[in-house]
């Protein structure tokens, strides 16, 4: 109402305005009249003209300068500021600290609070000190009053004072919370000066700066200086608001989600799926901790992660990864096992019932059982079954777990190269898992399981870790009783594990992994075997998976025995099987198409259901020429007969070697010529013969590479044969190690390659004498028919293979002295061979 | 701008008297709140159709010995201008200082 009252006309309102009311001065003091007055020193801000400000004053002198402005009638206290480069606040300042120039005002109001004055004051004009007077017990100063700020160039005081509005007008825009009547003093119709000393008295400039302000003597200046603070604070508000808003998005974004989580909280409860979330989870999950049977060590564990995962929210990322592991501590048969069925008698009606022969291993398990029952706390063997493919490795293990009455678990290590892989990954990756064998035993449910650790020779490995170096601690009785997981940390028992490894050869399994394992080889099965393997289990199966009914189809031995031999060629019956099977099919097509109603195949009907015989066995020459030797091979499908051929070279030199033989053969090659060389008085060689006449061995199948030792005697027999001209006897296959001195060392896999020269026609074989007890474990039946010769030195083989008769003559020795006798010489029947035939 | 808080106001005219303005028989009848002015510090003038009363208060009441616990009366010079709507008969005027009241009696010309 008083601003109406004042500049309008309150009785007839015209619409004119009235004469400006002029804002004159509070003082009647003039420029340019000094005069005394009390002073008060402000710390870090600057009073301006123009501007009520309320200032509270605490110390004594501060105190007694305001005491002495209002004892005088005009209430007048000149305010000069502490300069910027005085930093020390806490003692007085003397007047050589002051500006010189400050602000006359006028105490409007003063209050006082305990010590402290509260005052009102207007800044009035702008005053400059002419004289100090005194500074105690307050300062006092003659001054005199300045000139009013001069307008210069009005027109650019008017467009910088119009920026400077449109300015504020911005930063007012970003600044809520701003007094209207701030608002309107800044940006109505207002006064350059005023504005300028307004801004500077809110701006926050620093007393520096103010002071600039305030000694500026001409609007233009003045302005400008506002102007160029303004811009820069402005310039602080936006960028300032910028984070804000930012900060605020943020914020925004996670209360939404909260808000969204909570609604969706508030719907589930109102369906009736509220579980209480994770409350209820962990309450859940605490529950089955405390009904599980834990050991301590594992308890305490669980316990902690629990305690974690209860103070998490299940959108923490952790949530799901705590409840998982806690969810397979859970699950696993930390102290739950089966109990073992120790009938012994039972047991072994199982495994007779499951496979037939394989005595060595039905025994060893059957030892295993009586020890268990005789002491229950004993640690389970670590067996191992090397053998050739489908010779029922894997099955014996199942069989195995049945007779013992434990669960069983196999798993593959063929081809894994990632130690992580059996051991698991440490929890802190992301998706990691425990490693195969804490799943295996997972799956068992029981910690007592038979777990068969399949191609254990296919173990790879890289520069991930080496699996086979894992195993060791797993197959470890001494270590693997706390077997600690990567991703449980928990020691895991699994000494009562029944570990079970399979492989196909020892040779790729690592010795410290072999040494840990007890190896029981599984040899091939001979035809025997074969057909009774058939006849018991394979064909009944098979029979029965094609959906025949038994009598339906039957098999004849002989039939059974042609598959075995000509359709097929292996040491273990998979093969076998698939072929019975193939027969089977081809019935079970006859027999849905109503042609007939029980089919009864036998050896000549073969031919119609599977087509020409597929193999041809290597067969036993019935003669061959002189320097060709029957050998015996062991490989992975079982053994193999094989012929070695040597020939004459004339005008060679040394031993040519071909057919893919491997080191080891090759020396053994030319350890048998050096002995023949050495003892060639002794076979009747003639030793010109070693000079004059390259020798070629080949070893035919030249694609298949051979190794190994144990050719060392056939080639021996090769070798004399060619020499001596005597043919080795073809009814006869031999094998066995050689020394340079003449001694036949033994030699392995001696069932197979047996089983394979009888296969081949073979009845007379030639053995090391120390291989002599491997006879034991060849079937009776093929025994019999064979007759075996023991030779402990290369004297007797070349006794027991070699024809008394020279069949073939050796070629004369050839001189190559480039004496002129060698041409007549070469044209003559040798006398040697003349001699030797009579031999 | 970040000191708003520092409650700085531009300042408003240091003390605006109130007044109050009858309208009588023959004239208007103006009423300041005036207290506390000496006659001698006190100014009355009239231009025309305005009306234009200025001075000075002091504080005079102060006397050695005394201090100040509170200070609410502006002392300061003043000066307040009155339009009306026709000329003032300058030779009217006519003022009486009453309760604290200056009453200043005008005619229309």
């Amino acid at each position: 109402m008083s601003e109406i009252l004042e500049n309008t006309n309150p009785v007839t309102d015209n619409g004119e305005q009235p004469a400006s009311v002029e804002d004159r001065p509070a003082t009647n003091r003039k420029p340019g009249q000094p005069f005394e007055i009390a002073v008060l020193a402000l710390q870090n801000t600057t009073l301006f003209p123009e501007t009520v400000v309320p200032l509270a004053v605490g110390r004594p002198r501060s105190v007694a300068a305001v005491e002495a402005a209002l004892a005088t009638e005009e209430k007048l206290l000149g305010c000069i500021t502490v300069r910027a480069e005085v930093t020390s606040t806490n003692q007085d300042a003397g007047t050589a600290d002051l500006y010189k120039v400050g602000t006359l005002t006028m105490i409007k109001r003063m209050e006082r609070l305990g010590e402290t004055m509260h005052i009102i004051a207007q800044g009035t004009d702008r005053i400059k000190v002419v004289e100090w007077k005194k500074d105690d017990p307050y300062l006092r100063a003659v001054v005199e009053i300045l000139p009013e700020v001069e307008i210069k160039d009005p027109e650019e005081v008017e467009a910088t004072k119009r920026n400077v509005q449109a300015m504020v007008q911005e930063a007012l825009a970003l600044l809520p919370g701003v007094p209207p009547e701030v608002r309107v003093a800044m940006l109505g119709s207002v006064e350059p000066v005023r504005l300028a000393y307004f801004l500077g008295s809110i701006l926050n400039l620093g007393v520096e700066q103010e002071q600039k302000m305030l000694e500026a003597d001409t609007a233009d200046e003045l302005l400008r200086l506002a102007h160029g603070y303004l811009a820069r604070e402005l310039e602080i508000i936006q960028l300032r608001s910028k984070i804000a808003t930012e900060a605020q998005s943020e914020m925004d974004k996670s209360q939404r989600d909260y808000i969204l989580r909570q609604q969706m909280k508030a719907i589930q409860k109102e369906l009736g799926e509220d579980e209480g979330g994770e409350q209820a989870e962990a309450g859940l999950l605490r529950e089955r901790l405390a009904k599980a049977d834990l050991p301590e060590e594992v308890r305490t564990e669980a316990e902690r992660e629990l305690k974690r995962l209860e103070k998490l929210p299940s959108a923490a990322p952790d949530y799901h990864v705590i409840r998982t592991y806690l969810e397979y501590v859970l699950e696993l048969p930390w102290l739950k096992s089966s109990e073992d069925k120790l009938d012994l008698k039972e047991a072994r009606r199982i495994l007779d019932e499951d496979h037939y022969g394989l005595e060595d291993v039905k025994e060893r398990i059957l030892e295993f059982l009586a020890v268990i029952k005789l002491r229950p706390d004993t640690k389970s063997p670590i067996l191992c079954f090397v053998g050739p493919p489908g010779v029922g490795k894997t099955s014996l293990g199942r069989s195995i777990a049945r007779a013992l009455g434990r669960q069983f678990e196999r798993m593959s290590l063929g081809g894994m190269r990632d130690e992580a892989e059996l051991r698991g990954h440490r929890r802190t990756y992301i998706g990691s898992m425990p490693g195969r064998v804490i799943q295996s035993i997972r799956r068992a449910g029981v910690n007592n399981p038979v777990l068969m650790l399949d191609e254990i020779d296919k173990l790879g490995n890289d520069y991930r870790g080496d699996p086979s170096s894992a195993l060791l601690e797993i197959l470890d009785p001494q270590q693997n009783g706390t077997f600690r997981d990567h991703y449980l940390d928990l020691p895991f028992d699994l000494s009562r594990v029944f570990f079970i490894a399979t492989a196909n050869q020892l040779g790729p399994i690592p010795p410290p992994l072999r040494d840990r394992m007890e190896v029981i080889a599984l040899a091939g099965y001979s035809d025997m075997e074969k057909l009774q393997i058939a006849k018991r289990y394979l064909l009944p199966r098979q029979i029965e998976e094609n959906g025949l009914k038994s009598g339906q189809l039957t098999l004849s031995d002989a039939a059974i025995e042609l598959l075995a031999t000509r359709y097929t060629r292996e040491a273990g019956v998979r093969q076998l099987e698939r072929s019975i099977g193939s027969v089977a099919r081809k019935v079970a097509l006859r027999i849905a198409q109503a042609e007939v109603e029980a089919v009864s195949v036998d050896a000549d009907d073969i031919h119609d259901y599977l087509g020409a015989p597929r193999f041809y066995p290597e067969q036993a020459r019935k003669e061959l020429p002189a320097g060709v030797a029957t050998g015996m091979a062991w490989t992975e499908m079982g053994g193999e007969v094989l012929f070695i051929e040597a020939t004459l070279l004339p005008g060679g030199r040394g031993l040519t070697i071909t057919g893919q033989l491997g080191e080891v053969m090759q020396e053994s090659a030319r350890a048998a010529q050096s002995y023949l060389w050495s003892h060639a008085n002794e076979f009747g060689i003639n030793a010109e013969m070693f000079q004059n006449y390259g020798v070629h061995l080949h070893v035919p199948a030249g694609a298949i590479p051979k190794d190994g030792p144990s050719a060392g005697v056939t080639i021996t027999a090769a070798l004399a044969s060619l020499y001596t001209g005597r043919r080795v006897r073809p009814d006869t296959a031999m094998t066995g190690e050689i020394t340079l001195s003449g001694l036949v060392f033994p030699v392995g896999g001696l069932k197979e390659k047996i089983l394979a020269a009888h296969r081949a026609g073979i009845r007379r074989i030639l053995l090391p004498a120390r291989n002599e007890a491997d006879i034991e474990d060849l079937p009776e039946d093929v025994r019999k028919e064979l007759q075996i010769v023991f030779v402990a030195r290369i004297s007797e083989v070349i006794d027991a293979a070699l024809e008394v008769l020279v069949a073939n003559p050796p070629p004369p020795p050839i001189v190559t002295s480039g004496h002129p006798d060698a041409v007549s010489r070469q044209s003559e029947p040798s006398q040697a061979q003349l001699t030797v035939k009579q031999g | 701008m970040l000191t708003v808080a520092r409650r700085v106001r531009p300042s408003g005219r240091l003390w605006n008297p109130a007044a109050d303005v009858y309208r009588s028989a023959d004239g208007w009848v103006v009423k300041v709140d005036l207290a506390g002015i000496c006659a001698d510090d006190l100014e009355i003038a009239v231009y025309d159709s305005s009306l234009r009363i200025r001075g000075c208060r002091r504080d005079t009441f102060v006397r050695d010995g005394f201090s100040y616990q509170q200070m609410e009366i502006t002392y300061s010079q003043f000066e307040k201008t009155i339009q009306f709507p026709c000329a003032i008969d300058q030779d009217s005027i006519a003022h009486e200082y009453s309760d604290g009241f200056l009453i200043v009696n005008l005619r229309c010309e």
